[in-house]
């Protein structure tokens, strides 16, 4: 027994969970007995195996075995990313301290917090205070905020790999530096799933010289992936219309489990799949239910608690119920279409089986039949535990920005000192002294170094050489719009009677006229009238318009990418055991047949002549954002052959240029226009660099105070202050071109939007391997999903159908004419 | 910088449009222009925003151009001359009027324009009214369906040009029907609405290199 174990601490917390049935698991020790020992450190754990506990409790026995070193007051702050977690979270850790007989109380902090308790707060912390990122920085805006945080002696960020790679991580990582150098003995904790890059996840939120460690728990989450599969394959696969068909396979599913969570990718994907399993089984009428962003927050409280209580047999939802409390009674999870990723698959598998040794069963419904060879891939990724990384952000000036106002108002800060705090954070690392400067210079006199902005104090230095903020309008604005997530505009959906279903973009809603009928929260609504960003309807029934989400669309991981091509490449001599792939053999003899299916060394080109034109399709398998740069670029760099336009079209798996002119391009030429010499080069010349940043400014002018963000359900009252993003962009643009958060825009577009790293690689690989150029005269399996999805975009979706119905006949009818 | 002009003939008048977002009457030696915000980026700065200061003075080098340029003896502006209340850069205007105090500036009170009309006369407007009729076409500042000719402001009309390529721009614009002219937003901060607003009109799409007619 070690010298840990037989401390008091750790005797009265291990006998506690002895008395419930528990003994720890290896993990949950070690890190109880690195807490002691003063080290911050980072607990890598499958859901479900008590990663809460492994630094809580380890927190718990710190304190019992050196009371005289906590003094009164807040002494742990945890952050989790959801608010709907702190609830359950707080009550399981009062629970275990009430058991164990301590007198710590626990409590939450956050939008839902009565402003009364805020406000006890704020005169008697609690001793464990659970935060998000928004509410820590809003305790950091509040005065006297250092007293607050006197005793604090550990700072806990749960689900870390939620936050790293998006601004709300870089907020945690400025809040903790700014704690860690009031307080340098504070332990810092963080608690994560598996990502692909754990050292790096623990570098970014630990960077400072202390003791720390990685401790990764050896329990592993099984996870047992079923495909299902349709009556038959089909040669030609399109997304979207195998749901209908497969619906009657997946009536059994749900009724043979206890409860079950239905995922699918976008907000109109779930409103279909809500309508076609009531469709398909009427009796699940009040025992089914829909989960996504845009249903009423009570409504979807109250299906979460349902939920909890397995009161529901199924919820139809969309990544809305990705992360969040457990669902104990949920033993099933289907999976509609494509997860895109390695790691939302895993995590949505994860969402069924929650005790630590039951297994995770997850369903896959492909919506096309290709869709298939992901499940061969998915299989292998879990096999091998290729989980995707998260790329931390870097040099987020807008949250730098807003972060220092924030400071400012919490009773004000020193330049120098501040510096130091900002420098010591992962993502500032490399900030220049010029670049500070600037930020400074943009919060007190509006940004050109050495231009006064008379009317302009956002941010003064007072006497004290402290900068603080001294207007009270100012501060009212910063607290409300404090945050990093901006959301589109909504607009409130609403009966005319009063209730209230929901919520929809305004774009959206501003495009229907009086009388159309659209979908929403399941519901067949017509429109009646708008006001006010409210938009009032009746109830009807018929045929009606589902909005197409924005933003639904993710892109596919780059290590999905790479696993489904070799899944492509092993599809033509698949082993036994994958019965995807054999299932999928007709489709890939006709893929043989008619033109080529790639191995790994391969990269696939089909020339296609139809009636309607020339058509140029490549497979490169780097997912749809990547895919639009490349086909911009592929056509850019044939233009410069000769001159050519062309419409492109683009899915997951490859994309299509075409053009009603023939598309001549010799073998020669086409490794000319796919070297990767010149790539960023021609790139740039080929997209619209502004018109992206443009759009990527949209949230960093919110974040950095430029744009008011209208929060819904707030009263507004800066109707005069409103001007939009685009609009400051272009002002920025004449007036400022060396703005930080200017060139921000561009960074991101280059970072995020072209995946600058990613679109490299891809060229490396495309050029290392061997080019097959095939040609023919109708659509191949692999072509024939990305000619649909451009149909779609200009069809209304009764048209769709014929279409691509007259589109299959051809394609076959040529097949026979060849034979 | 250059003035582009289109001449349309509209309520039997020759009206001349310039690519400076301002009509200039040629009859009553009047310039028409809508929307000018004054002072809306100070508003802004004193809110925490920062806005450029260049983005006034260039409103103000604009029309001190085209009062430069044309015979003007009248200007009349038809609302939304002062985004919020009085600031430097609203006195800023008060410098500038005294250096056209030859020129009548009347100004069709808009929804914006909440400050005193005492306050507005002490700048140097010469006359502050909700509507205004010159020959027979009246001013007003929302445009409104009517009978009789009308020019009007406040919605910051624009079109969308879309490229064969799929791209799309939004460019202000002079929007035009039988009876109903309706003037785009003079300032440079200002937003756009590219909603079809009148049936059966023409847009006048502004550049910086001319007008673009589209019907």
């Amino acid at each position: 027994m070690s010298k840990f174990e037989q401390t008091s601490g750790y005797e009265i917390v291990s006998s506690w969970l002895n008395e419930h049935g528990r003994t720890p698991f290896t993990f949950q020790r070690q890190a109880w007995e690195k807490i002691h020992n003063g080290y911050s450190g980072m607990v890598v754990a499958p859901t479900g195996f008590g990663k809460t506990y492994s630094v809580f409790l380890g927190i718990l026995i710190n304190y019992m075995n050196r009371p005289d070193t906590y003094k009164k007051g807040l002494k742990l702050i945890w952050v989790t990313p959801l608010r709907s977690l702190a609830k359950d979270l707080a009550r399981a850790m009062q629970e275990a301290i009430d058991q164990i007989g301590l007198d710590w109380v626990v409590e939450v902090r956050n939008g839902d917090t009565d402003v009364k308790i805020k406000q006890r707060q704020s005169k008697e912390m609690p001793d464990v205070l659970l935060l998000t990122p928004e509410s820590w920085h809003l305790l950091l805006a509040q005065k006297g905020r250092d007293k607050f945080f006197e005793n604090l002696k550990a700072v806990v960020i749960d689900e870390w790999h939620e936050l790293l790679s998006s601004k709300r991580g870089v907020m945690v990582e400025l809040a903790t530096a700014y704690l860690k150098l009031k307080l340098p003995n504070l332990l810092v904790w963080g608690i994560t799933a598996t990502i692909g890059n754990l050292d790096e996840a623990m570098e970014v939120l630990i960077p400072y010289h202390v003791k720390k460690i990685k401790i990764v728990a050896k329990e592993k989450k099984l996870i047992d992936i079923v495909s299902v599969f349709p009556p038959e394959v089909e040669i030609l696969p399109w997304a979207g219309h195998l749901g209908g068909k497969l619906v009657d396979e997946v009536v059994p599913i749900i009724l043979n489990s206890k409860s079950t969570i239905v995922f699918t990718n976008t907000r109109s994907q779930s409103e279909y799949w809500y309508q076609i399993l009531l469709d398909a089984y009427p009796d699940f009428a009040g025992q089914l239910a829909l989960h996504h962003g845009s249903i009423d927050m009570q409504i979807r409280n109250w299906i979460e608690e349902a939920l909890s209580e397995g009161k529901l047999r199924a919820v139809v939802s969309t990544s809305s119920l990705d992360l969040g409390v457990d669902f104990k009674p949920v033993d099933t999870v289907i999976q509609v279409g494509s997860s895109k990723g390695v790691a939302r698959f895993m995590q949505r598998a994860g969402r069924s089986g929650h005790s630590p040794y039951e297994v995770s069963k997850i369903y896959f419904v492909p919506t096309h039949s290709l869709e298939l060879i992901e499940v061969a891939a998915l299989k292998e990724a879990v096999k091998t535990n290729l989980i995707e990384d998260r790329e931390p952000l870097v040099l987020c000036y807008d949250v730098l920005v807003q972060f220092l106002v924030t400071i400012a108002l919490g009773g004000g800060f020193r330049k120098e000192e501040l510096f130091d705090v900002v420098q010591s954070a992962y993502s500032f690392q490399w900030i220049t002294e010029e670049e500070w400067d600037w930020c400074i210079s943009f919060i007190t006199v509006g940004g050109k170094i050495g231009k006064n902005y008379e009317e302009f104090h956002k941010v003064v230095k007072n006497e004290e050489r402290l900068y603080v903020v001294e207007k009270r309008r100012i501060a009212m604005l910063h607290r409300m719009n404090l945050g990093v997530i901006v959301s589109d505009a909504m607009v409130k959906v609403k009966f005319l009677g009063g209730g209230y279903i929901g919520m929809v973009e305004e774009y959206f809603i501003t495009k229907l006229k009086q009388g159309d009928k659209f979908i929403l929260a399941g519901r067949v609504l017509e429109l009646i009238r708008i006001k006010e960003m409210t938009a009032y309807v009746r109830a009807s029934q018929g045929k009606a318009i589902t909005p197409s989400w924005l933003g639904g669309r993710l892109p596919l991981s780059s290590n999905l990418g790479g696993l489904l091509r070799k899944k492509l490449a092993d599809s033509k001599n698949p082993t036994s055991r994958e019965k995807e792939l054999k299932f999928l053999h007709p489709l890939v003899a006709s893929q043989v047949d008619k033109s080529h299916i790639p191995s790994e060394n391969e990269f696939l080109v089909e020339k296609i002549k139809t009636r309607e034109g020339y058509h140029l399709f490549m497979y490169p398998f780097e997912g749809r954002l990547v895919h639009e740069v490349m086909s911009s670029l592929m056509a850019y760099r044939i233009s410069q052959l000769y001159p050519i336009s062309f419409s492109m079209a683009m899915n997951d798996y490859g994309f299509e240029l075409f053009s009603d002119k023939d598309i001549e391009l010799s073998e020669e030429q086409l490794k000319h226009i796919l070297r990767k010499e010149d790539l960023m080069k021609d790139v740039t010349a080929s997209i619209n660099a502004a018109e992206m940043a443009k759009r990527k400014f949209r949230d960093i002018a919110v974040i950095a105070g430029y744009v008011i963000q209208n929060r819904y359900g707030k009263q507004q009252n800066n109707k005069s202050l409103q001007a939009s993003s685009g609009i400051i962009f272009q002002v920025l643009e004449e007036h400022e071109p060396n703005n930080l958060l200017l060139r921000q825009a561009y960074t991101e577009v280059f970072n995020q939007q072209l995946e600058e790293p990613r679109l490299v690689q891809a060229f490396e690989r495309i050029n290392s391997s061997k080019i097959i150029y095939k040609f023919a005269e109708s659509f191949t399996p692999l072509s024939f999903p990305i000619k649909v999805d451009s149909l779609r975009q200009s069809l209304s979706s009764e048209d769709l159908g014929v279409r691509i119905q007259r589109m299959q006949e051809q394609s076959n009818r040529i097949n026979r004419k060849r034979r | 910088m250059i003035i582009h002009e289109q001449e349309i003939t509209w309520a039997n008048q020759k009206l001349i449009l310039t690519n400076k977002k301002a009509i200039y009457w040629k009859a009553q030696e009047t310039l028409i222009l809508s929307d000018l915000h004054l002072g809306k980026s100070a508003h802004f700065r004193r809110n925490g925003i920062p806005i450029p200061t260049q983005i006034h003075e260039k409103d103000l080098e604009v029309l001190e151009k085209l009062l430069l340029q044309y015979h003007v003896k009248k200007v009349v502006v038809v609302g939304d001359l002062i985004h919020a209340n009085a600031n430097g850069e609203v006195l800023d205007f008060k410098l500038f009027l005294e250096r056209f105090s030859s020129v009548e500036f009347i100004l069709i009170k808009g929804n914006h324009d909440r400050m005193s009309e005492k306050k507005v006369l002490d700048l140097g407007i010469k006359s502050v009214c909700s509507s205004l009729t010159l020959d027979n076409i009246t001013f007003v500042h929302e445009p409104d369906k009517c009978a009789e000719y009308q020019i009007s402001g406040h919605i910051h009309p624009g079109v969308t040009v879309r490229l064969p390529t799929n791209k799309h721009f939004r460019l202000p614009a002079f929007v035009v029907s039988e009876n109903m002219l309706i003037l785009p937003a003079f300032s440079q901060f200002t937003g756009l609405d590219t909603k079809k607003v009148l049936d059966n009109a023409v847009n006048y799409a502004i550049t910086d290199t001319g007008i673009v007619v589209m019907r």
